[in-house]
């Protein structure tokens, strides 16, 4: 008997929202650089714009920055061009700001990746327990944790990665004795050697998420790593988690020790930002990162989303050391910049055995940025520096804001520069922002700060960030109202230090 | 409807195998993809109609009228939208758009006219072109498939070909999409195509690639490679739901003004015939013994998912009376089946190697808080259904409050869905420990392994997942139920429309006519006593079997004409209906009461006329007043049974959940409807 499903609407959507007469394609800019750029300004394409009415506004807006490095992507819907490729990306442009490139790409819409109805499996893998300070060991170790992880995606979940980022804000459970009314939660880190990924299942395929389930414990008792998954019980929010193991420091030493004895065990100075695009498609992100792994090259972070069923794979990979650092950016193909990977980042002799038939890479297009310096926080909650203040804290970000009013590159900036009142450095370290139904920009944000006035002890770190987050909300809001555009009314804007209490869905950071 | 018909897949590669090949593109234009695209993505949706109304009326046993009314409300379109669905600009109301306000199936033909509030009629978007701009659609999507498909780069690959090299074949694979939407597809039979009247033999396999053959079988080859059967991109099922739903259905499209962006449409739809369903045994005991008869009424719908509020109103015959209306949908359907699921694919993998301890926690934490939502939402249904059986009948009422079922303890719980009871007092009961955090540890409890298979079938065969909406305005000759959409969706990413069961059963209510029937048959009773009285000077001929002397009437004509003249005046009296009518069958038993009685004392009339013994004569009086009392007992039986049926609390119909039967002591045989109106095919 056929299934009732709900994908047929889905793909109807798809299809309505990419077929417009003068919209059925998609224009996108993608931007590496150093972290802190605010994006606004920057993504607008130079050469061939879309419309004028539309260039300001992208329809999806996506940002991540770590290390010191950022990367970010806007999309627009555009007239379509004469086909030649499902997926063209222009070669880098430079931009006013040092370092930083832009590179426009083309798409054609995609109706055949359908998830929307799916259930979605979040976990979050611990990679270690201090703070965040990759080695190349480290980076070569993520590498092959991620690998595994897509692999295991496909094969037991049998369902695509939505998306996964690393490193993410840590976790902690709360002590009975500290839970109180379980209304709170533990002051968390910023970022923290932690993978958070998302992942769709088919909810009427019961046995696949229980197969990928087990897959995570048993990669997790491999190697060593703590293992969280959402909490799943009704009733309970995105940002509530399930421990099913903790992180096993021992086991995870000796299996990065047994797996890469020779490489070294010191921070990568440089890194660059290699981010791989393509038509999404089941089982992308577990081919191109066993590839990229199999090249020989470690991962520093990693950030895997989708824009308009276009998918973007984007790794943080050191460079290896000896390599130029004043290599020039570069966009293309899959195998030549599978071979740039490999030259600029290359860490081991990996076994560079085949994964898979060559078709699979089809149209995927490559953009690598030049060799940027990297930064790593000092110190974290957890290590014990907390009392010194100077600990970046999390705090999270839930908008709703009509279409074509404000940007959300300018709300970002609106919020950070808010926040510099009461903060020293403010990043925007995470953001997604997309129009949906009712003609509305949702959008979701983590931002990182470092408080101008070190807080005494947790407590007050605590108390700081609720009222800085109450008052740059009210400040941002106000704002808005000023502006006195029409549908004001129809705002939502929500800062919290606490993940949960936005009780959004489907997001990670 | 839709899900249960044929493949379209079958029909499409039927339609490539017959088609002439087509020598050049179609001619759609990008608008009209873009409409088509549109239009189908809000028809399947609804997002912009928050409210939705229907009133029924019911004119005889096989027919009922309807009419639909909605609310449209065209702030909840993006602007993006609105550009696609845009109407021309000549239009006199300056910006009008194409707004889709139903889906309707192909079957019903009836013109459908459409009023706004000020009773003005709304110009409609022709069938025709709505096939057009749909067959658009779906060319336009099959291009989008072949641009995004990963081979579409690769040479010699049916893709590429398809894309870059062979276009013949591409033209053919649109030309069969656009014909099959034209034409439609019966969700039976299929498309019926020339090739089912002719035998061709089998072509040598070293065509050109020119040949008819070559075009069809890339074309052919192409569906596979776009919508590969094993759904491993899981395309093929969305894409058949959506073909056989475009090929099945109508979009019903209006023209509305943009600048009134809130509005009020209303429409009589077509004429809906019932179907009556076979039930020999059930039909004859209805009508030959004295069961109190009840007109039931089954009436299917879907509701878009969407829809915020739906109301349905129905109206029957003054003189018949509505007994019980109960609406059930399955709202939650999708939300227990994975719940089952789950519990299934947990029962299986804990039967082998035993997922990780916390991993097994986790999964029943999932389910028990699930199941424990279930039970609560389960328990404000019985709740409300229970107040209005009490509304309906004083004795109903006391009963459940105060004799409910005693408190359950944790592990009288646990074991009691061990064994697959899922009522809702047990739920119920269950959700409470829940909640009181009794179930913190299941992953060590009873609940983890031999229990989980039975509680996958209990939770199935209760139909846990329909809720139940009951009358809130109890008239007696209409009725109106309220569906609202749980403020907390369980299955918020389906768009599947909510199927809803309207269960109505009629019933002929004080005064009704076996009141009159009684005291017909009670005055001829008292007409036979007194004449036999009267022949035989005395009472002994009601129980004795000797034979008066000189019980032959000396006026026979004078018997004869009270025999047939009461009796005629009697019957003229009652209002007897036509059998077509709804009334007519709930007083068909009273009927045939009236009738054999007058059937009774005509014969004995003609008894009084024709026979001269005294035996004779006896006889025929005893034997009539026999079979009067015989009526008159039917009568008295007929008003003990309309006592129990009013007093019935659940009513006997395989439609309505189990849940609801079960929480009675045991389940019982359900009855057939009288009725069945089903009008699923509009959405």
């Amino acid at each position: 008997m056929e299934r009732r499903t709900s994908r047929s609407s889905e793909l109807a959507t798809i299809a309505a929202e990419a077929a417009g007469a003068d919209t059925s394609s998609v224009r996108l800019r993608l931007v590496h650089g150093p972290a802190g750029f605010t994006a606004d300004g920057l993504s607008e394409p130079t050469a061939d714009p879309p419309p004028p009415d539309l260039a300001q506004w992208p329809s999806d807006f996506w940002l991540f920055s770590v290390a010191g490095l950022a990367m970010c992507v806007s999309a627009w819907p555009a007239a379509a061009t004469v086909f030649s490729e499902p997926f063209e990306v222009g070669t880098p442009l430079r931009t006013d700001r040092d370092d930083t490139h832009a590179y426009d790409g083309f798409s054609v819409p995609n109706p055949g990746f359908l998830n929307e109805p799916n259930r979605r499996i979040d976990a979050l893998l611990t990679l270690n327990s201090t703070h965040w300070s990759p080695s190349y060991r480290d980076s070569l170790v993520t590498g092959a944790v991620l690998t595994r992880v897509c692999q295991l995606a496909v094969d037991r979940g049998r369902g695509p990665v939505v998306h996964l980022h690393s490193p993410v804000a840590p976790f902690v459970d709360q002590q009975i004795s500290a839970r109180g009314d379980g209304s709170h939660e533990r002051l968390r880190d910023a970022i923290g050697p932690c993978v958070r990924l998302s992942v769709a299942v088919n909810p009427h395929e019961p046995t696949a998420r229980l197969d990928f389930e087990r897959g995570l414990v048993e990669l997790a008792e491999e190697f060593g790593l703590g293992l969280k998954l959402n909490d799943r019980r009704f009733n309970r929010v995105p940002g509530e988690w399930f421990t099913i193991r903790g992180f096993d420091r021992e086991r995870y030493r000796q299996v990065r020790a047994r797996l890469f004895p020779e490489t070294p065990m010191h921070l990568p100075k440089h890194a660059m930002i290699a981010t791989v695009m393509g038509p999404a498609r089941l089982g992308m992100a577990a081919d191109v990162v066993a590839r990229i792994r199999s090249s020989g090259a470690g991962v520093l972070a990693a950030a895997l989303s989708s824009v308009r069923k276009i998918g973007f794979i984007n790794l943080v990979v050191p460079l290896a050391e000896g390599a130029d650092v004043a290599a020039p950016a570069w966009s293309g193909g899959w195998d030549d910049g599978l071979k740039l990977i490999a030259e600029r980042g290359g860490l081991w002799d990996a076994d560079g055995a085949d994964h898979g038939d060559d078709g699979a890479f089809a149209g995927y297009k490559v953009a690598l940025s030049q060799p940027m310096r990297c930064s790593f926080p000092q110190s974290s909650r957890r290590t014990g520096a907390s009392v010194t203040g100077r600990v970046p804290y999390p705090l999270w970000l839930r908008w709703e804001i009509p279409n074509r009013t404000v940007g959300s590159p300018r709300l970002l900036a609106m919020v950070a520069d808010n926040l510099g009142v009461y903060a020293e450095h403010t990043e925007v370290a995470y953001a997604r922002a997309r129009v949906g139904r009712g003609d509305l920009v949702r959008g979701r944000a983590k931002l990182v700060v470092l408080l101008t006035h070190a807080p005494r002890d947790v407590a007050d770190a605590q108390a700081v960030l609720n009222e800085v987050a109450e008052r740059v909300q009210e400040r941002t809001l106000e704002q808005l109202t000023d502006m006195r555009w029409a549908g004001a009314a129809r705002v939502r804007l929500r800062l919290s230090p606490r993940e949960r209490w936005l009780t959004y869905s489907g997001m990670s950071a | 409807m839709p899900t249960d018909s044929r493949d379209p897949f079958d029909d499409l590669r039927a339609l490539i195998e017959t088609l002439p090949v087509p020598s050049a593109p179609p001619t759609y234009t990008q608008r009209e993809a873009a409409l088509g695209l549109a239009l189908m993505d809000l028809s399947l949706r609804l997002d912009h109609v928050p409210r939705v109304a229907e009133h029924l009326t019911l004119i005889d046993r096989g027919h009922m009228t309807r009419s639909v009314s909605v609310d449209v409300d065209l702030a909840a379109i993006a602007d993006a939208q609105r550009r696609r669905i845009m109407a021309p600009a000549e239009s006199l109301h300056g910006n009008a758009l194409w707004i889709p306000i139903s889906r309707y199936s192909r079957s019903d033909l009836a013109p459908v006219v459409v009023k706004d509030s000020t009773g003005e009629v709304v110009p409609r978007f022709t069938h025709r072109d709505s096939n057009r701009v749909t067959a658009a659609a779906f060319v336009r999507l099959l291009t989008m498939l072949i641009d995004a498909h990963r081979d579409v780069t690769v040479r010699d690959t049916v893709v590429h070909k398809l894309r870059h090299t062979h276009q013949r074949s591409r033209w053919l694979v649109e030309a069969a999409l656009a014909e099959l939407v034209t034409a439609g597809s019966l969700p039976e039979t299929g498309v019926r195509t020339p090739l089912d009247y002719a035998r061709l033999l089998a072509s040598s396999a070293d065509g050109r690639e020119a040949d008819a053959r070559a075009v069809r079988d890339l074309a052919l080859a192409g569906l596979d490679e776009l919508w590969p059967a094993d759904g491993r991109n899981g395309i093929r099922l969305p894409f058949a739901h959506l073909l056989s739903l475009a090929c099945s259905q109508y979009m019903l499209i209006v023209l509305l003004d943009a600048a009134h962006p809130r509005r009020f449409l209303a429409w009589d739809a077509p004429l809906l015939p019932g179907r009556r369903p076979s039930a020999p045994l059930q039909r004859l005991a209805q009508s030959v013994l004295p069961v109190n008869r009840e007109f039931v009424v089954e009436y299917e719908t879907a509701i878009p998912r969407s829809v915020g509020a739906y109301h349905l109103t129905v109206e029957v015959n003054e003189e018949v009376n509505v007994r019980r209306f109960v609406l059930s949908s399955d709202v939650d359907d999708d939300f227990v089946q994975a719940l089952t699921q789950d519990v299934e694919m947990l029962a299986e993998a804990s039967a082998g190697a035993a997922p990780h301890r916390k991993l097994l926690e986790l999964e029943l934490q999932g389910i028990a808080s699930r199941l424990a939502e279930i039970g609560r939402r389960r328990l404000t249904d019985l709740t409300s259904y229970r107040r209005y059986i009490a509304e309906r009948h004083r004795s109903l009422g006391a009963e459940p409050a105060n004799g409910g079922p005693p408190g359950m303890t944790g592990d009288e719980v646990v074991a009691a869905l061990g064994r697959g009871d899922c009522t809702v007092p047990v739920l119920a009961a269950f959700a409470a420990h829940y909640s009181a955090d009794g179930m913190r540890h299941l992953a060590r409890g009873p609940l983890a392994g031999a229990a989980l298979p039975a509680l996958a079938s209990g939770i199935r065969d209760y139909q846990l997942g329909h809720d139940i909406t009951t009358d809130n305005d109890p008239r007696e000759h209409g009725a109106h139920a309220h569906w609202r959409r749980p403020n907390v969706d369980l299955s918020p990413h389906s768009t599947q429309p909510v199927r809803a069961v309207a269960y109505l059963s009629l019933a002929d209510e004080a005064p009704a006519l076996i009141e009159g029937i009684t005291r017909m048959v009670a005055g001829l009773v008292a007409v036979v006593l007194g004449i036999g009285t009267l022949l035989t000077g005395g009472l002994a001929w009601l129980y004795s079997g000797a034979v008066t002397p000189n019980s032959v009437p000396e006026q026979a004509d004078a018997v004869v004409a009270v025999l047939l003249l009461v009796p005629g005046l009697l019957i003229a009296r009652l209002d007897l209906p036509s059998t077509h009518s709804v009334l007519g069958q709930l007083r068909q038993f009273q009927r045939s009461l009236a009738f054999v009685s007058v059937a009774v004392t005509t014969g004995l009339a003609i008894a009084a006329g024709t026979v001269h013994t005294d035996l004779g004569i006896t006889r025929a009086f005893q034997i009539g007043m026999a079979v009067l009392c015989l009526i008159l007992v039917c009568c008295l039986l007929e008003f003990v049974a309309r006592r129990a049926r009013r007093r019935s609390a659940v009513s006997r119909s395989a439609r309505l959940p189990r849940w609801l039967l079960a929480t009675r002591s045991r389940s019982r045989r359900a009855y057939a409807p009288d009725a069945v109106f089903d009008a699923r095919g509009e959405v």
